[in-house]
């Protein structure tokens, strides 16, 4: 892997529950993010699957310092960025910068585009001179795919697409080195989806950028990543290339996630096996004994509700090699297709 | 045939002018047939089934022209009272967003009991052991224990299973459900699917399943009714979309889709942006976007050609779009 630019270990994050009206006490928490680990290498995209309430939101504040975690650190280029404040606090911000899920509610309606793209400077005026902000508002708004004539108008004048394309000019202009991106296409159409994308991909190379790019949509998260962890109530469960992940993953977790996939190819109907788990994900304020993901596991076995799986290789993987190698928080982790590969063949090429 | 849209046409009148929602859409369900409709947001699909049935919010919504035949019935024509009557025992409808769908106020039970209570003139007391049935049905577990929570009480999975087990509960011959797990999680939308399939093969419905995700339709349709700019543009059935598509917009679409089993290059997009609704190009409305358009296409509205026997393309070139 190339050089880290981001470490994350331990990362936790509990949100107390608070009872009572004079005094408060506490009795309990919500357990959103609970010993998160990983690393982001420079110019790659780290993907983060997983469904909603699994805490990866909750991972993408965490990483822009817009909450303060409970415990563990993230270090950025070395430097434990979470206990900063002031002036260094501001200067690490401006290299970490988010785009957010839904570009309706994320641009203030009352601003012009120009403002909105350019507000950053104001925040951070060292980075473009005064008299050089429209010049460089401009010119991001070029490199998005806007034309730049419209530096005047407002959010309710674009599209969604459109819309999402400020936002990320509006993330790119104090020119960071890290990219957050949360849900950044889920609130798109499909044919605006994939502009979206593709713009992100080039903008990466375009800009060395480094993305941990945050999605519901397994499919998606494939596309645009290099790495990607699978998070299941607030922890990592799985984390490792694409290809180790797809195409043998090793956690139950995954498997299940991957099979659920509607594959838009009807005759993968009948070829797929696919593992309906039961249930519901349980509350974040009662997590499991042992393995958190027991409760919804047909594997599950006594050892799982006494044992916590640590994210590393499983023992039964130890000494082996090939992609089912990878780090996997599960006693009982085998290796199993589930994503048939035949189906690649029947695909429809650019048209 | 179940159901038969026939040139359905509904427009907008706004302030800004008039929006032409859906522009002559025809289809078929029959019994036991699940037909999808797919389309992006704006292409008409939610209006079409509102219409369908009569929901839609006249004004500021008009349908200017076309017939739905209901079992044999020109629904159009019924009187409000006739057609309150025809919603929940004929036709019943599931919402994508179960949370406001539900009233928040009344339990799960009242809310279940309520369509027994007013179309049955059940007793209260039935009404509720009718509900705890449904809910057993829809495989929500303790169903007699939790008849009495509120939707905030429930998961979002098992509040959509609470919207089939509304719709279900008059035993309707045809259900429409609207983009019914788009809202949900991957491992729940497989259960919430499965189960809606299920229920239908057993009670042998016609549904119409509205979405604008091409792999939930692959899983469950029979056919496939694409839609865009409030028109049909292709309609086939399921196995031959997704090999050979005859319009180049659901190329366009199936082609823009990043594939789990492929770790794909730079995706194919689909230049520009739909169609603002009050000002449709002439000709195809697809052509502003069309990477196979000709000079015909800015001029002369494309018919939907026979394909096939079962397939319909509103495309001047489905022919080398088919075999392109």
């Amino acid at each position: 892997m190339a050089e880290p630019i981001l470490e994350v270990s331990g990362l936790v994050k509990h949100y107390p529950l608070m009872q009572g009206v004079l005094f408060k006490k506490q009795v309990g928490a919500v357990k959103a993010v609970d010993g998160v680990d990983f690393t982001l290498g420079k110019g790659e995209t780290l993907g983060i699957v997983g469904e909603s309430g699994c805490g990866k939101s909750t991972v993408a504040r965490l990483l822009c310092n817009l909450e303060r975690p409970t415990a563990g650190s993230i270090r950025f280029k070395g430097e434990d960025i979470t206990r900063l404040s002031g002036k260094a606090l501001k200067a690490v911000r401006r290299n970490i910068q988010m785009v957010f899920q839904d570009p309706y509610t994320s641009l203030n309606p009352r601003m012009t585009v120009g403002d909105i793209i350019g507000e950053p400077y104001e925040i951070h005026p060292e980075v473009a001179p005064k008299g050089d902000r429209r010049r460089r508002v401009r010119e991001l708004l070029d490199v998005v795919g806007l034309n730049p004539e419209y530096i005047n108008r407002y959010p309710h004048q674009f599209s969604g697409g459109q819309r999402q394309r400020i936002g990320i000019a509006r993330g790119l202009a104090l020119r960071p080195q890290v990219i957050v991106a949360d849900e950044p296409v889920s609130a798109l159409d499909v044919s605006v989806q994939a502009q979206v994308i593709n713009l992100l991909d080039g903008l990466q190379s375009e800009f060395d950028l480094s993305y941990v790019f945050i999605a519901h949509d397994l499919s998606i998260v494939r596309h645009i990543s290099d790495r990607v962890g699978v998070m299941y109530l607030g922890r990592i469960v799985e984390i490792g290339s694409d290809a180790e992940i797809y195409d043998h993953p090793t956690h139950p977790y995954t498997q299940a996630l991957l099979s659920a996939v509607p594959v838009p190819d009807p005759e993968a109907r009948e070829r797929r096996e696919r593992i309906i788990l039961t249930g519901d994900v349980p509350s974040p304020t009662n997590i499991p004994s042992g393995c958190r993901f027991r409760t919804r596991c047909w594997k599950a076995q006594e050892r799982c509700a006494l044992e916590v799986p640590a994210l590393a290789v499983p023992e039964g993987f130890r000494g082996a090699s090939g992609p089912a190698v990878h780090d996997s928080a599960c006693h009982f982790a085998e290796e199993k297709q589930v994503v048939p590969p035949e189906a690649a063949e029947n695909g429809n090429g650019p048209g | 045939m179940l159901l038969e849209v026939r040139d359905l046409h509904v427009e907008f009148r706004t302030r800004d002018g008039v929006a032409k929602a859906v522009n002559g859409v025809s289809y078929g369900v029959d019994a036991g047939e699940t037909l999808a409709v797919l389309g992006e947001s704006g292409s008409g699909k939610s209006v079409t089934a509102q219409a369908v049935m009569g929901i839609l919010d006249m004004p500021p919504g008009r349908i200017t022209g076309g017939e739905v035949f209901f079992q044999g019935k020109d629904v159009l024509k019924l009187k409000e009272e006739e057609r309150r009557r025809l919603r929940g025992y004929g036709m019943a409808m599931i919402f994508q967003d179960a949370l406001s769908a539900l009233n928040p106020v009344l339990s799960v039970g009242d809310q279940l009991g309520e369509m027994f209570v007013v179309h049955r003139r059940m007793s209260k007391k039935d009404a509720r052991a009718k509900a705890v049935e449904l809910m057993d049905r829809v495989r929500i577990p303790g169903a007699a224990e939790r008849v009495r929570d509120y939707p905030h009480q429930f998961s979002g999975g098992m509040r959509q299973r609470i919207m089939i087990a509304m719709a279900l509960a008059l035993e309707p011959a045809l259900i429409i459900a609207d983009e019914p797990t788009t809202a949900l999680d991957v491992t729940v939308q497989a259960q919430v699917m499965d189960l809606l399939a299920e229920l239908q093969r057993e009670y042998h419905m016609g549904l119409i399943l509205i979405t604008h995700d091409l792999g939930v339709v692959a899983d469950v349709a029979d056919r496939i009714a694409v839609m865009y700019a409030g028109k049909i543009v292709e309609s086939a059935p399921v196995h031959d979309i997704y090999k050979s598509p005859a319009h180049p917009y659901t190329r366009g679409l199936l082609d823009s889709i990043p594939r789990l089993d492929q770790k794909g290059q730079e995706l194919y997009a689909i230049k520009g942006l739909p169609p603002n609704l009050m000002n449709i190009p002439p000709g195809c409305a697809f052509h502003p976007r069309c990477p196979m358009a000709q000079d015909v296409c800015r001029t002369d509205v494309p018919p939907l050609y026979e394909v096939s026997e079962e397939r319909g393309s509103a495309c001047h070139f489905w022919r080398e779009c088919l075999h392109g």
